[in-house]
Order: structure tokens, then sequence, then C-alpha cells
């Protein structure tokens, strides 16, 4: 017993300089990948743009990317995920420059940014946005409504107003506007949510000079609201699905976009501008204790992100409990099945398993319940349901096949039913095989519940996102979360562990066997 | 009682049942002895409808148990199992083991269940181990708490399939021990086994099986010492004698010890002869006789007399003349001649294997 203490200390010593020993080398990896970028010349004017020596970033999914590969033919073209990467990006010299609305770029400088600066010079036309509509919503007169509202408001002057209030400046302030008293009409919006100064977070509200104008036009049109925030990749599907009626998302007027979708009459003009690297700029690495009270206490951010704990907890324990209750059922239909039963159970399995569970995740929401209300937590907590069903029903086959088939004939032989048999004797020696790779999956789960923001689902990754683009700080919201996701797989595994030694009928107690028995000795 | 009445078991490949006939009486003990494979296991499986039958009947005290519809469960009540691979309930302690089936199944209380597996761990000889898990028992104790744990439901019938040819064979001996004191209680049993003294010491009735079916029924006595078929007589025959073939120095000689090893148990040699044959065998044909003989082939034979209390051996080989006295390797002689009480060589040019040597081995005098 003490030996065998002993060699667990040792076990769980040597797993921990494995730990120590691994982070040693990442953090290696990543100093010497940071101080290894090389050195260019400095980029002054836009014309220094079209060469193969120059890598140029641009967001995906938004419209400059046309515009550089059809400007700069010779240069390099990287599609970047989203603003915050791309910044951290140009200030570490991984692309030498960013192409996107001046705009934005401007308030992300005025709002704290360091080590990069925007050319003077812009490139190619101005860009106008609008407000795009869904071509399903069953709003009525939608887009003729918010095309005479964006008429108005810009004649009267409040367009410009608004851009005095928001564009170039920093810690603006949405004015007070009123809800309709009494709205005859429903309008849910799409927005991001992580677009400064057109539509963000503060705090745990959506702000902004699109979420402002979307105020005023619910109180023009006598309608209520509803936001429901996507990626730029979820987005323009989510209104093709007519899960959204509207996008005020600061969306540019494209083409290429109004073959999908149709826009409005313009509500703001931007430039396209360039962000390059500041050589003069200090260490952008930050000091850690700025950087936590910008992500957590900053605007009371800390809220952000228990809501996105409660949901990235709401969908793994949803999942994990669904998922369960699928995965026995079907094992015990198939358990002794024809052969229907079976090849139904290895069908579900063969698709749950072979698909990316993201792709399944967009089918099931933009498809299979694109006409529903269904919110997009609940159709997440389904795919990760089906997907953890499918492990859990794999995971007991194994388990129960490692039982010794004379276990059940000496049961059946004592005069045990099937099911009696199964229930009794079979799932109890089964579970010691199968509660490990439970938990692992279960583990897993937590962290691939981290895609639903695809769905427009705020989870614990997607408000780091938000955070991440309001803060413009690329690492440390990613740390913080990586951290709480350690803390919630660590609480659940307790859990679990719990449960294990709990199902182990070896680790019983010898009073707890025979309570209620007179012994004789 | 139990009527066999034509009964059938047809797999894909093979059909070990083809026609079984016949009457088991209440309180008979009978043994299934038969070349492998010839449907032993299958035929006490079929009876407690672990394996369907695919023909025939099975008629338990009145009842068809074939019929279709019939509770399976019911039949199986009243009769036991003994497996030879034991079988207990590895999540269970071993009185939890003999508890369970009659408070889950006969809705006894716990204390009842308790109070009937305790006073049973007593007839099998294992009171105290009530709290041990399956896994912390010896092969031989294990056996035992499994027929503790048949008893425990109290059937009519208890079935017994190989249920000491798992076991090492130092703990052979404790689980037929218990068997015995359960062949005077009257309750019937079947037991598939090839150990003949034990066989004939508990038995009333012997089936010896083959050609898909019970092919002779009769007394011990009558199946071991006279059998009447002609098959028959050939298994009792390599039972009593064991024939061996070693025809090159790659011979498995492991495999053959093992061959010994199993004829011992079934005849019921004593361990001290069985490791003079052994002996025996080893230093005649691994260091007398394969070393020189290359690629000539020994036949040997095992037999043993429960009688005389006598095991002769004999070597038997062709080609020229060979004494193994004059191989030179007078080391193995010399181990050799202190195991056997008797030894002689001849070299008889009328038969086909011309050397011939005879032993007769030591017999313990203490045992």
């Amino acid at each position: 017993m003490k030996a065998l203490k002993a060699n667990c200390r040792i076990a769980k010593m040597n797993r921990r300089i494995k730990y120590a020993a691994l982070l040693v080398v990442l953090i290696a990896l990543a100093l010497s990948l940071s101080t290894c970028a090389n050195k260019k010349e400095a980029i002054t004017s836009v014309s220094q743009l079209n060469d193969p020596n120059i890598t140029i970033g641009v967001a995906q999914d938004t419209a400059e990317g046309k515009l550089v590969e059809k400007d700069y033919p010779k240069a390099n073209i990287q599609y970047i995920r989203g603003e915050v990467e791309a910044y951290t990006s140009v200030s570490q010299g991984k692309i030498d420059a960013f192409i996107f609305n001046k705009v934005t770029m401007q308030t992300a400088m005025v709002n704290g940014l360091t080590g990069v600066r925007i050319l003077d010079e812009s490139v190619g036309e101005p860009v106008y946005s609008g407000v795009a509509f869904s071509p399903v919503t069953k709003v009525p007169d939608l887009e003729n409504s918010v095309n005479a509202f964006v008429d108005e408001l810009t004649a009267d002057g409040t367009l410009d107003e608004m851009t005095k209030r928001w564009i170039g400046t920093a810690d603006a302030k949405m004015p007070n506007i009123p809800k309709p008293s009494n709205p005859q009409k429903h309008v849910v919006i799409g927005t991001t949510g992580a677009n400064m100064p057109y539509t963000y977070y503060s705090g745990t509200d959506l702000t902004g000079y699109d979420i402002e104008l979307a105020y005023r036009f619910a109180l023009w049109f006598d309608a209520s609201i509803e936001f429901k925030v996507y990626d730029y990749s979820g987005i323009v599907p989510a209104a093709q699905s007519g899960d959204i009626d509207c996008i005020f998302a600061n969306m540019f007027i494209t083409p290429e976009r109004q073959e999908a979708l149709h826009f409005s009459h313009p509500t703001s003009k931007s430039d396209i501008g360039v962000m390059v690297k500041d050589d003069s700029a200090a260490n952008p690495i930050g000091n850690i204790r700025n950087s936590f009270y910008k992500t957590f206490v900053r605007e009371g951010r800390y809220r952000l992100f228990i809501k996105g704990i409660g949901m990235t907890l709401l969908i793994t324990i949803l999942a994990v409990l669904c998922g369960s209750i699928l995965g026995f059922s079907i094992f015990m239909a198939c358990r002794r099945g024809n052969r229907i039963a079976n090849g139904f159970a290895r069908t579900f399995n063969w698709l749950m398993n072979g698909m990316p569970i993201v792709v399944l995740l967009m089918i099931l929401y933009y498809i299979v319940f694109a006409s529903t209300d269904i919110p997009g937590s609940i159709v997440a907590a389904l795919a990760f349901t089906l997907t953890f069903g499918a492990e859990v029903y794999s995971m007991l086959r194994t388990a129960v096949g490692t039982i010794d088939i004379g276990q059940t004939e000496a049961a059946y032989t004592l005069g045990y039913t099937d099911l009696k048999a199964f229930f009794r004797h079979i799932l109890p020696q089964a579970m010691p095989h199968f509660m490990p790779p439970y938990k692992a999956a279960l583990v897993n789960l937590v962290k691939a519940t981290s895609i639903v923001g695809y769905v427009g689902v705020q989870d614990l990754t997607k408000v780091a996102d938000i955070v991440r683009s309001r803060t413009y700080e690329a690492f440390f919201p990613l740390i913080a979360i990586a951290v709480i996701y350690f803390i919630l797989a660590g609480i659940l595994v307790f859990f679990i562990d719990r449960l294990m030694n709990k199902l182990d009928p070896t680790k019983r107690k010898a009073e707890d066997i025979l309570k209620g028995v007179r012994t004789h000795d | 009682m139990i009527e066999l009445v034509h009964l059938e078991k047809k797999y894909e490949q093979t059909t070990p049942l083809k026609d079984v006939n016949t009457v088991i009486n209440d309180g008979d003990v009978i043994s299934i002895i038969g070349p492998s494979g010839t449907g032993k296991s299958t035929l006490i499986r079929c009876i407690n409808l672990l394996d369907r039958p695919t023909g025939g009947k099975i008629i338990l005290n009145g009842e068809e148990i074939t019929a279709p519809g019939y509770p399976v469960e019911k039949a199986r009540r009243k009769m036991g199992m003994v497996f030879q691979s034991f079988n207990l309930f590895g999540h269970l302690t071993v009185i939890e083991n003999l508890m369970a089936a009659p408070m889950d199944i006969l809705r006894k209380s716990k204390q009842e269940a308790y109070d009937t597996g305790v006073e049973l761990l007593k007839r099998v000889g294992l009171s105290g181990r009530e709290l041990r898990y399956p896994h912390q028992l010896s092969g031989g104790q294990k056996q035992r708490v499994a027929i503790a744990r048949t008893l425990a439901m109290d059937p009519e019938i208890i079935l017994f399939d190989e249920p000491t040819s798992a076991l090492d064979p130092g703990m052979v001996g404790e689980v037929q021990s218990v068997i015995r004191d359960l062949s005077q209680t009257g309750k019937t049993l079947m037991i598939v086994t090839h150990e003949m003294s034990f066989a004939r010491a508990i038995c009333n009735r012997v089936f010896y099986m083959d050609q898909g079916g019970i092919y002779e029924d009769g007394s011990p006595e009558q199946i071991f010492d006279d059998p009447k078929g002609e098959l028959t007589r050939r298994f009792i025959r390599k039972l009593k004698l064991l024939e061996l073939e070693i025809d090159s120095t790659e011979f498995d000689f492991a495999l053959a010890s093992g061959e010994i090893d199993k004829y011992c148990l079934q005849n019921d040699v004593p361990p001290r002869t069985k490791y003079r044959i052994r002996l025996a065998f080893e230093e005649l044909v691994q260091q007398l006789l394969m070393p020189v003989l290359k690629r000539t082939a020994v036949h040997v034979t095992v037999e043993y007399s429960p009688v005389e209390m006598q095991t002769r051996v004999t070597a038997s080989y062709g080609g020229e003349r060979f004494d193994p006295a004059e191989g030179g390797n007078d080391l193995s002689y010399n181990v050799l001649k202190s195991s056997v009480e008797d030894l002689s060589y001849e070299y008889d040019l009328n038969e086909e294997k011309s050397n011939i040597v005879n032993l007769v081995i030591k017999e313990s005098k203490d045992m």
C-alpha cells in the first residue's frame, strides 16, 4: 500500500516535471520565433506594396481581399481570421501590411493600440457600408423602411452627428434613445460585436455606430429589436437562412455581396487604409497587471466571462447528460439487436465520428433548424449530444465487450433474465473499463465546445474574441481562457473521479457490503 | 427426471449432437466421457438451454422445456451449472456471489441469503473467506465457491462442465472431494470428466459420447473395465495407455510432458510416481536415445495399473542394435536407473522396431 502511494507520488512528480519541461520548450519556442522577425525597409507609401517580398494581410470574409488581389497582384496575400490577430501580426512583423477599414484601425489606435501606424494615403476608392437584408425575412417592407429611414437621417444631419460621436474618438457614449412603448413588429438584427467603432461590447452591452443606428431605427419603425452576434464568417449564412432579418455591422457594399444579400442605401463611408509596423514603438508585450485590468476589470468585462463560462458549462452539461442517455439507449437497443438495429447504430456512429463537429453544427443550425426559433445554444447542445452519444455508445460497446461471456452464462444458469443479468452483473463490471475513456471524452468535450461561436453562441472562447477586439491584446485573453478551460475540465474530472470511486464495486467498505445483516462472529 | 428425445444440435459447420435419447433419473450421478469434439459440453449446455437445441425435446419433470414460449429461467432455476472457468462474479465478494441470486431471483431476505451462504461456505471448507473477492482466491477455492453459489439456489440437478480441467493438479483433489460429498446428497449430477478413478468412485452411470450421441451408457465398471462398443474400447485403452511417438530431436518435449501429466491425472497416478515417470522419460528419450538415433522414430508407451500400483514404460525403436547402457552417457543412465525398479533391454529382429527398452517405475512406499 505504502509502496503504491510512493509510486503514485513519483508518477505525479514525473508528470509535473514533464509538464514543466513542455512549458519551458513552448516558451522558448515562442520567444525565439518572436525575436527572429526579419528586418525590412520601413513602408512609407502604398506604392511600395506591389512587391513579391511583401505580404499583405486582409481579414477573412471581408471585402478588402478582392481589392488587394486587384491592385497589388505581385504581393502575397494572407487571410487572417480577425482584426486583433492582424494588428498583432503587423506589430510583430509577420505581415508587412494590413489593409482594412481605415476608421476601424484609427479607432483602435485611439483606444490604445501600439506598435503600428497607419499610412496617410488610402488605397482604392472609398467604400460605403449599409444594412444588409435577409432574402427570407418575414418582416413586411423592411428593406424599403430602412432605406426611407436612412435617407431621412442623411438629410437631417443625424448621420453626420453620429459620425462625429463615434468615429476617431475614444470612449464614445451611446446617447439615450427611447424604446418604442408599444411595438407592433419584431426585428432580429445580426451583428458582430467585434468591430469598433461600429459594433462592439462595452462591458456586457453592445454599442457603437451601427448599434445606435439600429436603436434609432427601432424607434422610427415602431419595432422591438433583438441582437444576435455572429462571426463575420457566420453572419451571411445566418441572414440567408432567415435566422436574422437584417445585418447592422458596417458591412461594405460590394457587388459580390450584393449577389447574396440586398443592401440598404449607404449608412457610412470609409476609406481603406494600410497599417504597417511602427519600428519606433516599444516592445508590444505590456505588463500583465495592465492586461489583466483591461481584460477582466475595465467596463466590468468579468461579467462577460462569467456569462461565457455559464454558456460553455450549459452546453457541456446538457451534452454530457443527454449524450450519455442517448449513447446508453442506443447501446441497450442494439445490445441484442437484429441486423437493422445494429446497422442503424453503426451508421449513426460512422456519421457522427466521421464528420468534423463544426460541420455538423453548421448543418444543424443553418439547414436542419434554419426555419425554427431554436436558439444557437440549444442547437449546439444538440450537436454535441449527438457526437457525445456516439462516443458513449462505442465506449460502452468496448467496455461491455471486455466482460467474459462466462459471466453472462453464469448469471443465466442461476436463473437471471438477460436484462437482469446485464444490469446486476455485467454493467457493474464493465463500468471500470468504461469510466476512464468517458472521463477523457468529457474533457475533450469541454474544449470542443469552443467552436459554438460559429452559430452565434457566446461561449467562453467567443467572449475572449469579443474582449480581444476591444483591448487589442492578442494573448492575454487567450491564455486566460486556456486557464479557465483547465479549471473547468479539472472540476469535471474531480466529480467524475468521485463517481468512478462510487461506481467501482471493489472499492466498497466491508461494513457496507453486509449492511443490515446479523453476522455470527 | 430428464428425458432427452431425439435431441439434436447443429452448427453451421458441425453437428455435435445428431440424435441423443436417454432418461436421467433423479439421483443419478453421471460421468460423461469421450474424445474431444463429441459434444460432451454441448450436451449439458443444451440441457440447461445455454445452447438452444436445434431439434428434439427435453422433458424436465414431465414439462417440455424446449417447447416454444416455455420460460427458460424457470427451467434453469432447477438446474445449476459449474463451469470449467468458474465464472464467479468478479465485482462481488464471495458471500455476495452466494447471496445475489437467492435475493434477486428467489426474493429471499438478505439475512436468509447470508445465513445460507455462510452455511454453504462452511460446507465447501471456505469459512472465513466471506469478504474476499474472487481474484484473491486460488483456482480450487474459486471452483468451490462456484459450487456453493450453485447450491445456494438449491437446484435439483447440477451440471459440471469439466470442473477440474482448468485447475493446477494440486487443487483437483479439494474440488473433487466437494463433488464427492455432493454425490451423497441425492442430487442429480452430470459431470464432464476424464478422471476415471474419480468417476468410478462417485458415479452410478457413465456416458461414453461419440458419433453425435451417447454411444455407450453403463455402470463405471462396465465402461471402464469391459466396454462393449469398439469405439469405447479404443477410447478407454487410450485413457489407460499413453502412447507417444518421438521422431526427431526437435520433438516438443514440453508437450509430451503435458501429455504425461494429463495421463497421470486421468488415471489417478500418485504425484511422486508421476514425477518419476517424467524423469525416466526425459532421461531415456531426450538424453540417451535421441542424441544417438537422430531421425529414427521412438515409440513410447506408459501404462499405469491401479490394481498392481505399477507403471510400465516401454520405448521401442528400429535400426541397428543400440543399448542405452552403452551410449557413453553414464550420468543420465544412472539417473534413469535410480528412478526405476527394473530396467531391461532386448534386441529382437522379428519386431519392426527391433530395440525394446522396458522400465518399471519405482512406486512410492509412503503414498
